[in-house]
Formats: structure tokens, C-alpha cells, sequence
């Protein structure tokens, strides 16, 4: 046996009262739970925002005005929403003060009709001369232009796989690449093909017996993608946009993010609030606890100052006592939110409908990390006013008190 | 080794001021044996902890080796008491959690020195005071008398100079009490260590070297 030192008599006065340690374990636990529930949902959304934002490319999304509603509720929610413009907008866009480039695509809502066709499904038309949304990744994914009845597919639509079948209006087409997941409903549950295959597939449904027609109009994008000069905001062009092309609605990527973040705010603010009431409650009990835990350890903590402790020994020695029990309570309930959100990530996908994406491995380090921190923060804090009162006690005073 | 000059301490009670020692003078050699017999409420326990440094005197000084212990900073005297001066108390003075060789053991977590065969130091103490076969055993499971062989045995884990003990026998047996009595002038004798006791009993101090009489404050050296 070895010296015996302040952590070893830290774990055994632990063990002491086991009960009361518990009720200090288990308030931690909850304000970790919750927490960490919290700010990972608010995370993969995030995540899933900027990385949908990302994937689409663009700084702007210019859409008709009266589609604003439309457009946001297609973005995040990924609801198929077919809405129209003039094409001729695209080349006023690009002429827009601060614009770098421009991309149009059409949407057209797929139908189910015959026994095989897929219905309430988004397929987008891009155009491969200026899209940046679809052409990089298929130059560098594919290598080559797409052929006829070929098809691109965001990961949400888990029943296909590359090489799989697919019949739209009555065409069949062949999926040759899988976007990443975003989390964005928008991109994870859509076809991609370019303009004129899916003009050709309106254009032929049209003259096919038993398909109904698909209603895609002539000379027409529903949206059309932006990206902007670097050294001017996107904000600022939006603006420009709403100003010299009347009729159209300037959806900024950035304020789409922030919007989401606020939809998600108003959502979790009861959870948040209710967190913040735990917090509090966790710190006063941790505080009322670790204060009985001094008064009652008066004589002993007086003895120990008789023996030769510091001042510092005798801080360390609670603080310690409240760092184990807040960092258990921390593993806890992080354990326990992660094991919550895993078994209900599904049910909260779907509750929420705005775009949900898992945080990666090193997001979620992080916000484990973050929580872990946040419980020691926690306890320490709560504990720190009775550890500077048991350090400052005299020690005759203290021993006699504890008589 | 420890020189006490015109040392005062007071306490309020309500509006009443109590002189719990007033103005004490009394020097202890190395291994000096001495007891201070008073009755309850007489000053001794106050003057025993003025002189550990564990209370703050309202004047006068302590000198342990030539250093006046309330001229140092609070580590200092920390670091003091644990190299030079130990306690027996009356009372349990045990820490719950911690079985008996832990207790023994305790003040070497506040030592600034290595691990310089502790174990086996304790070991040899907890053989000396007569319950090594209770290493193992926590404080709730001893008789007083055993408790008190274990806090006597922690008393000289770390080597001290001097032992400053308050009714270090009190509510023992006649035989514990004997024991007692003869360890510690074993180890004042075998050892050196000054022995500063303080008791109400004339029995017991009678088994010391040098005596003091305490009263309301006032330390006078016995008949």
C-alpha cells in the first residue's frame, strides 16, 4: 500500500453517503440528457442545413414571388411543390449587379398513374451548361455526361440503389449515382435530370396512351440558383434581384439557415426552458448537498487541518468529491440522450419535418465533449461556495464546532 | 522547542468577554513530558491549540524552534504541524470512511515527502499500540479503546517532535489508561518526543515529568 492522497479520500467519502451521491449523480444526469438531446438535434439540423445549402450551391435561390411560402416549405421539408417562371428571368438575374453565375432548374411533380410509376416525387431538371449543384459531382463521381434515361438520385430514396429501375410517365429510366445524404428532403428525396430528358419525358407522356400527361409548362424554370461575386454579401444582391426584376422573391441560403434556427428555437424553447429550470435546480441541490456535506464534516475537516492540510488540500478534496460525481452524472446522461435520440431518431425526423442530418463522429465528440465540460462546470460551480467556506474555517473553530 | 509568551485569547459570550488564557508564558524543551491539569472550561484545551497553531492568539507569541507560528503564512504552518506537531484528542477523532491503517496513514496524503516506507511504519505503530490484526477494520467496528490506540498510532506516522494531547485518556478503563501512559513515555523516552498533555486528572498528571496547574486562563507551574 502507498501513500493515500486527496483522491482516494475523495472516492471513499463518495461511497459514504451512496445515496446522497446518487441524488447528485442522477440531477446531473438529467440536465446532461437533456442537454445533450437538445443541442444534438439542434446540431443535426444545422449540419444538415449548411450541408443542403452546400450541396445545392447556392448564395440565392430566385423564385416567384407568390412561391415564396412554396419554395421554403420544398427546401426544407422536402414537400414536392411544382411552381413556374418565366425563363427569360435567368438572363435578367445574371445581369444583376454581384451575380458570379447562374443556374436554372425546373421541378416537376411525378404522378402515379399506372401500377408502376412513382408518385409524389420531385424530379428536377438542371441545365448541364450552367449548373453547380449536380455537374461537379457528377464530373467527378461519374466522369461523364448523363446518357438517355439516366438519372441521379438523393440518398433519402432508400428502396433505390445505383443501377436500380425506375418509371416515370410511363419512361423507364436507370439510377447511375447517389448524391451524399444532407439531411434536406429537398436533395435527399429528389431525381435529378437534365432540362431536356425531362422535357422529353413531358413532351412524350403526352402522346402515350394509358400515361397521364405530365404537366410541365414550356419556357419555364421554377428556380433559379445563384452564386455571388466574393466581395459582395448575398443579402445585398438579393436586393438588387427583388429590385430590378419585379415579380420574383430572392431567397438568401444564410437567412434560410438562420430562419431554420429560429422554426427550431420557438420548437425546443419549452425543452430549453425546462433544461435551464433543471440546471438551476441541479446547482442549488449540488450547492444545499455539498453544503450539509461541509457542516457535517466540520470535526473532520478540522482534523485534517491539525494533520497538516493546507487550505488548498481541503478545497481540492471537495472539489474533487464534486467533479467525480458531476463528470458520472455527465457520462450518464449523455449515455442516456444518446440512447434516447438513437431509439427515437426516426419519430423525431419525422416530428420535426425540417431537414435532420446525424452529426458526424467529430461533431459529436464535440458535443459530448461540451456536455461532459458542462456537468463538471456544473458541479464545481455548485460546489465551489461551501469548498471556500470549509477552506477558510479555522481549524480549532472547527473542530470544536463539529463537537 | 516551544516558547509561549504573554499569550491572550478571548471569546465572546453575548456581551460578556471570557479570557479563555490570559496572558500565558511557558517554555517546553525537547523532549520535555509536562501536563496541564485544569478543570473543564479551565483554558487548557485553548492553550493546547494556540500552541498547535490551530487558533489564532489575540496577542502574545508561539515559538516552535525559534519560529513564531503566527508570523508565517497559513501553508507554512500547515506544513509545520504536519513535520513537527501531532494531536490525540479525547473524542473519536477517526475518519469513517477510512479503515484503521488508512486513518494511520492520513496525515502522510498532507506530507510533502515521498513515500518513505509508510506501510510498514504504521504497521509497526498499529504492533506497538496492540491492534494490527484490526488493519483492515473501519472505525465503527472498534471498541473506544481501540479507536484511540488508532488515532495514538496515526499521532506518530509522520515523525513528530512534539504531542499535543487533550485528555488523551478521558473515558477510558484504568488498564487503556495504563497503556496509554506507559507508551507514551516510551516513545518520549525511546523517541524524544515532547509530550505536552493536558487533563483534569491529578492521576494522570501525576505520571508526568513537570506539571502545570491552569484557572481561569492562568497557567501556573503545579506544587
Amino acid at each position: 500500500m502507498k501513500k493515500i492522497n486527496l483522491n482516494y479520500i475523495a472516492r471513499k467519502n463518495i461511497r459514504r453517503k451512496f445515496f446522497r451521491s446518487m441524488a447528485i449523480v442522477i440531477a446531473v444526469t438529467v440536465v446532461a440528457a437533456t442537454l445533450f438531446s437538445v443541442t444534438t438535434v439542434m446540431d443535426s439540423v444545422e449540419t444538415s442545413i449548411k450541408k443542403g445549402t452546400a450541396r445545392l450551391g447556392a448564395d440565392i435561390m430566385v423564385v416567384p414571388q407568390e412561391a415564396e411560402a412554396k419554395a421554403k416549405t420544398a427546401l426544407l421539408a422536402g414537400e414536392p411543390s411544382t411552381f413556374y417562371m418565366d425563363r427569360s428571368i435567368e438572363e435578367k438575374v445574371r445581369k444583376v449587379e454581384g451575380v458570379k453565375s447562374v443556374a436554372s432548374q425546373i421541378f416537376l411533380q411525378t404522378a402515379k398513374y399506372k401500377c408502376c410509376d412513382v408518385s409524389d416525387m420531385l424530379l428536377i431538371g438542371f441545365d448541364p451548361e450552367h449548373d453547380f449543384t449536380i455537374m461537379p459531382w457528377l464530373s467527378r463521381e461519374l466522369s461523364r455526361p448523363l446518357g438517355t434515361g439516366e438519372i441521379i438520385m438523393g440518398r433519402g430514396l432508400t428502396a433505390y440503389d445505383i443501377g436500380s429501375k425506375i418509371t416515370f410517365y410511363g419512361k423507364d429510366f436507370e439510377v447511375v449515382g447517389m448524391l451524399e445524404e444532407t439531411g434536406m428532403k429537398f436533395i435527399d428525396n429528389s431525381v435529378f435530370m437534365p432540362f431536356e430528358a425531362l422535357e422529353k419525358l413531358a413532351e412524350e407522356s403526352r402522346h402515350k396512351k394509358g400515361v397521364k400527361a405530365a404537366d410541365l409548362p414550356l419556357n419555364k424554370v421554377s428556380t433559379i440558383l445563384v452564386q455571388v461575386e466574393p466581395e459582395i454579401s448575398p443579402a445585398r444582391v438579393a436586393i438588387f434581384i427583388e429590385h430590378d426584376i419585379p415579380g420574383v422573391k430572392a431567397i438568401v441560403s444564410e437567412e434560410v439557415i438562420s430562419s431554420v434556427r429560429k422554426q427550431l428555437f420557438i420548437l425546443l424553447r419549452s425543452i430549453l426552458s425546462i433544461s435551464l429550470i433543471l440546471w438551476i435546480m441541479a446547482l442549488l441541490l449540488i450547492g444545499v448537498v455539498f453544503s450539509m456535506i461541509v457542516n457535517e464534516r466540520q470535526r473532520e475537516i478540522g482534523l485534517l487541518r491539525a494533520m497538516g492540510a493546507r487550505k488548498g488540500n481541503i478545497f481540492r478534496l471537495i472539489m474533487t468529491e464534486a467533479s467525480i460525481l458531476s463528470i458520472a452524472g455527465g457520462i450518464t446522461g449523455v449515455a442516456i440522450g444518446g440512447a434516447f435520440l438513437y431509439a427515437f431518431k426516426g419519430f423525431i425526423r419525422s416530428s420535426l419535418n425540417i431537414p435532420y442530418l446525424w452529426p458526424s463522429a467529430f461533431e459529436m465528440s464535440i458535443l459530448v465533449l461540451f456536455c461532459l465540460f458542462l456537468s463538471f462546470i456544473t458541479g464545481v460551480a455548485a460546489a465551489l461556495y461551501p469548498a471556500i467556506k470549509s477552506m477558510r474555517m479555522e481549524p480549532y473553530e472547527a473542530i470544536r464546532r463539529g463537537e | 522547542m516551544i516558547e509561549v509568551k504573554e499569550l491572550t485569547k478571548t471569546y465572546k459570550v453575548g456581551s460578556d468577554v471570557i479570557k479563555a488564557v490570559d496572558h500565558v508564558d511557558l517554555e517546553v524543551g525537547k523532549g520535555e513530558f509536562i501536563s496541564i491539569l485544569g478543570h473543564s472550561g479551565s483554558g487548557k484545551t485553548t492553550l493546547l491549540s494556540l500552541m498547535g497553531g490551530l487558533t489564532r492568539p489575540d496577542s502574545g507569541t508561539v515559538r516552535i524552534d525559534g519560529t513564531d507560528i503566527w508570523a508565517i503564512s497559513d501553508d507554512e504552518l500547515s506544513d509545520l504541524r504536519n513535520r513537527k506537531i501531532n494531536f490525540i484528542y479525547q473524542f473519536s477523532s477517526l475518519v469513517p470512511t477510512l479503515n484503521v491503517i488508512e486513518n494511520v496513514l492520513l496525515p502522510t496524503a498532507f506530507s510533502r515527502d515521498r513515500d518513505e516506507g509508510y506501510y510498514d511504519f504504521a504497521m509497526e505503530l498499529l504492533d506497538l499500540v496492540g491492534i494490527r490484526e484490526k488493519e483492515h477494520s473501519y472505525p465503527a467496528q472498534l471498541s473506544g479503546g481501540q479507536q484511540r490506540r488508532a488515532a495514538i498510532a496515526r499521532a506518530f506516522i509522520n515523525r513528530p517532535e512534539i504531542i499535543l494531547a487533550d485528555e488523551p485518556t478521558g473515558d477510558l478503563d484504568e488498564e487503556t489508561e495504563a497503556e496509554i501512559m506507559a507508551l507514551f513515555r516510551r516513545m518520549n523516552e525511546e523517541k524524544g518526543i515532547t509530550f505536552v498533555i493536558v487533563t483534569h486528572s491529578s492521576d494522570l498528571a501525576s505520571q508526568t515529568k513537570k506539571r502545570y496547574r491552569m484557572s481561569n486562563g492562568v497557567l501556573k507551574e503545579a506544587e
